[in-house]
């Protein structure tokens, strides 16, 4: 079936949406404050049910010092199922993309946030240092709703404002990882006071967490639906939806080096911020001496940040995008990421507790909007395979966050602080790579586009799609997101090159 | 702006919950002028069930005036080196206001001449893990002057392990099981009602 061209019009007939749609219904703008059926309800379930799990997976750590005497666990005990907790979900969320094309968002999401709600109800009646590993490992498997997240997203809005939907979704649904660390001693607290015993408290405060994630999945599958225009089960079966084969848009995934460059720069901005949530906590409580609920505050705050930074680092990936193009887009995320570095090694050298908080601050600024610029680059490293290589640089974050937790927060190899300064140099070195990434039609960081032919945007996108395959007609979609992307040239575009909509590609 | 705002008074709140540094009493200059001994039921002890009877007074072979500056005894329960293995939050330091290996105060009173006793019940949120006892003597402001504790000074001997209490209960781990199933059993629901929905469509 032609696709009509994406002029951003009303529809002719009565309009079927409380937003402005295009040709494939997809929403081209976005408002916060409503949750208008379905494209904004998608969103509100999206970050909800996303920052449920967060919440989940990080709930363990800001009572770790209740927890580590209940079960008598050692600082190689913390240190495995801190790895656990993100190890889960390095391979759920490659496999979350391919359920995501053929389930559709709204079935595999629930799915995966039921089927490991019972892992944090069952976190509370741990008894051994392994029996604390397990749950933390299936709980952590819950993160890969990140990518059904962004794939809900990237089905429900447009070119101009699905930047903004993935950047917010994202960096609101991060925040769990900091709300949890103010919500779980808090409940703790309460419960004490009650009159359960220290032991008792935190594991009836589980169940908050577990009710959380399990009521945010009956929402999804009550109120959500897949696409604008209804589900994905309904939509097959009249013949409106084509599939694409799995073997080759996995195959186109995972042989662009882009993919795997990006796998590895996002494990040392996301993954650092997964590994500081499991650390942080017990940071400042055991070095500044404070208690409990003081340093969950502290540890909050740096999740907390996720509000604004991580969709500021999608604006200014933008931004630069406008005026140079996706070098800019390089060279931020790059200068971005390193500041990020820098800052985490100054964070292990600080030794008073006002000048931690403050450079912990900052430092989750800059590695939050490093993740939010990240995904200005994803959405152009391919687009037959984009579930593909979202799935890998999401992946690549767990690997990110399972790598430094096992060099520098297992066992007592390395104080905290000394893992916090090296896991800072790391970074730094970890980000070069970005210099090596090169568009043929835009440049890399150094270099500027290849001069020789085969070097247009169309075929760049068009390399994915064998000669057969492009006589089918399959590769229609890949055309017009290349003539669409030429935006990122930045400001050497020619405007009649343009349609007037055509956008300065926001993050898909 | 207001976050700046915010920021700044997050950190003025939270200045006033951190602790602020207290004189610096390092454990290698306190005296050993107290004899400590505890005496408890053979074999594992329970937490918030068994009994221990702590015993301190002062060395009565120390010169008289010995004890002129002692106001207050505080008598603690401590960590073995053993149970300190790999656990830095339990870790001994010399300086007093850092150190951790004494977390739980078995009593604090007015210091008396003479020998005292008591029988102590051990405390329900007290980890599992080898202990030992050592009673401290503070002067008039609350600064450590001298200690004792029931064990030598390598804290390798009349060492006892206490056993924690789980902290769970029946009626935990019954609605652990019934909520994780009820989740399990609602998605597989959630699922027949969709495919009967489809079937429904497609008729």
């Amino acid at each position: 079936m032609e696709i009509e061209g994406q002029a951003t019009v009303k529809e002719s007939q009565p309009p079927k949406f409380a937003l402005l749609v295009d040709s494939e219904h997809k929403a081209t703008e976005f408002h916060l404050f409503s949750s208008a059926a379905p494209h904004m309800r998608a969103f509100h379930l999206s970050w909800i049910s996303f920052f449920s799990c967060f919440v989940s997976t990080f709930a363990a750590p800001p009572l770790l010092p209740i927890i580590r005497d209940n079960l008598n666990l050692t600082a190689t005990d913390i240190g495995n199922a801190g790895v656990a907790s993100v190890s889960g979900a390095v391979f759920a969320r490659i496999a979350m993309g391919t359920a995501c094309d053929l389930f559709g968002p709204r079935l595999a999401s629930a799915s995966l946030i039921l089927l490991t709600a019972p892992a944090v109800y069952f976190t509370s009646i741990a008894s051994s240092p392994i029996s604390f590993l397990l749950v933390r490992f299936f709980t952590g498997f819950s993160l890969a709703t990140f990518v059904s997240a962004q794939f809900w997203m990237s089905s429900m809005f447009s070119g101009p404002v699905v930047g903004t939907a993935n950047g917010v979704a994202a960096g609101w649904g991060n925040l769990g990882g900091g709300a949890t660390q103010l919500i779980m001693p808090l409940v703790f607290s309460l419960i004490r006071d009650i009159g359960a015993v220290k032991f008792t408290a935190w594991r009836v405060a589980f169940f908050i967490p577990a009710l959380f994630q399990t009521l945010s999945a009956f929402a999804i599958l009550i109120f959500g639906q897949d696409l604008p225009d209804g589900n994905y089960q309904r939509l097959q079966n009249s013949g409106n939806k084509q599939k694409d084969k799995f073997s080759r848009v996995f195959y186109h995934g995972i042989t662009n080096y882009r993919g795997w460059i990006l796998a590895l720069t996002y494990g040392y901005c996301f993954g650092v911020e997964l590994t500081v949530d499991n650390i942080i906590a017990e940071y400042f409580y055991d070095r500044f001496n404070l208690k409990l609920h003081t340093a969950g505050i502290i540890a909050a705050s740096f999740g907390l940040a996720n509000i604004v930074s991580r969709p500021a680092g999608g604006v200014l990936s933008d931004m630069m995008a406008k005026r140079f193009g996706m070098r800019g887009r390089l060279w931020a995320l790059w200068a971005v990421q390193t500041l990020g570095g820098v800052f985490c090694i100054i964070l292990g050298q600080v030794g008073s507790l006002t000048a931690s908080i403050v450079v912990m601050i900052v430092f989750s600024v800059f590695v939050q909007a490093a993740c939010g610029l990240t995904f200005g680059v994803v959405p152009f490293v391919s687009r037959r395979s984009l579930g593909v290589i979202s799935g890998m640089t999401g992946g690549g974050g767990n690997v990110g966050a399972v790598l430094t937790q096992l060099i520098f927060f297992k066992g007592s190899k390395y104080s905290k602080e000394t893992g916090i300064t090296l896991m800072g140099v790391m970074i730094v070195c970890c980000t070069l790579p970005i210099f090596l990434i090169y568009f043929p039609q835009w440049g890399g960081m150094f270099c500027g586009p290849s001069s020789e032919k085969i070097a247009t945007e169309e075929d760049y996108y068009l390399s994915e799609w064998s000669s057969k395959e492009q006589g089918k007609g399959l590769h229609q979609a890949s055309l017009k997101f290349a003539d669409n992307s030429r935006s990122e040239r930045g400001r050497r575009v020619h405007s009649q090159t343009l349609p007037s909509n055509a956008t300065p590609s926001a993050n898909v | 702006m207001a976050a700046t705002g915010l920021l700044l008074g997050l950190i003025l709140v939270l200045g006033c919950f951190s602790e602020i540094g207290v004189a610096l009493i390092s454990f290698s200059s306190l005296q050993t002028t107290l004899v400590v001994t505890a005496t408890h039921p053979q074999g594992l002890l329970r937490a918030g069930e068994d009994k221990i009877t702590v015993r301190w007074g002062l060395n009565q072979s120390l010169p008289a005036g010995t004890d002129s500056a002692y106001k207050t005894i505080k008598v603690q329960l401590c960590y073995a080196p053993i149970s300190q293995v790999d656990r830095a939050w339990r870790k001994t330091e010399d300086h007093l206001s850092k150190d951790k290996t004494c977390q739980f105060k078995i009593v604090k009173r007015p210091y008396t001449t003479g020998n005292q006793t008591l029988e102590w019940t051990i405390e329900r949120d007290v980890p599992t893990a080898t202990y030992f006892v050592r009673a401290y003597a503070l002067d008039a402001n609350d600064h450590e002057v001298a200690y004792g504790q029931n064990t030598d000074a390598k804290k390798t001997t009349n060492l006892f392990e206490i056993q924690a209490i789980s902290g769970r209960h029946v009626s935990l781990d019954i609605a652990s099981v019934c909520f994780s199933v009820f989740s399990i059993v609602s998605l597989m629901g959630f699922f027949f009602v969709e495919k009967r929905k489809g079937r429904k469509a497609q008729q």
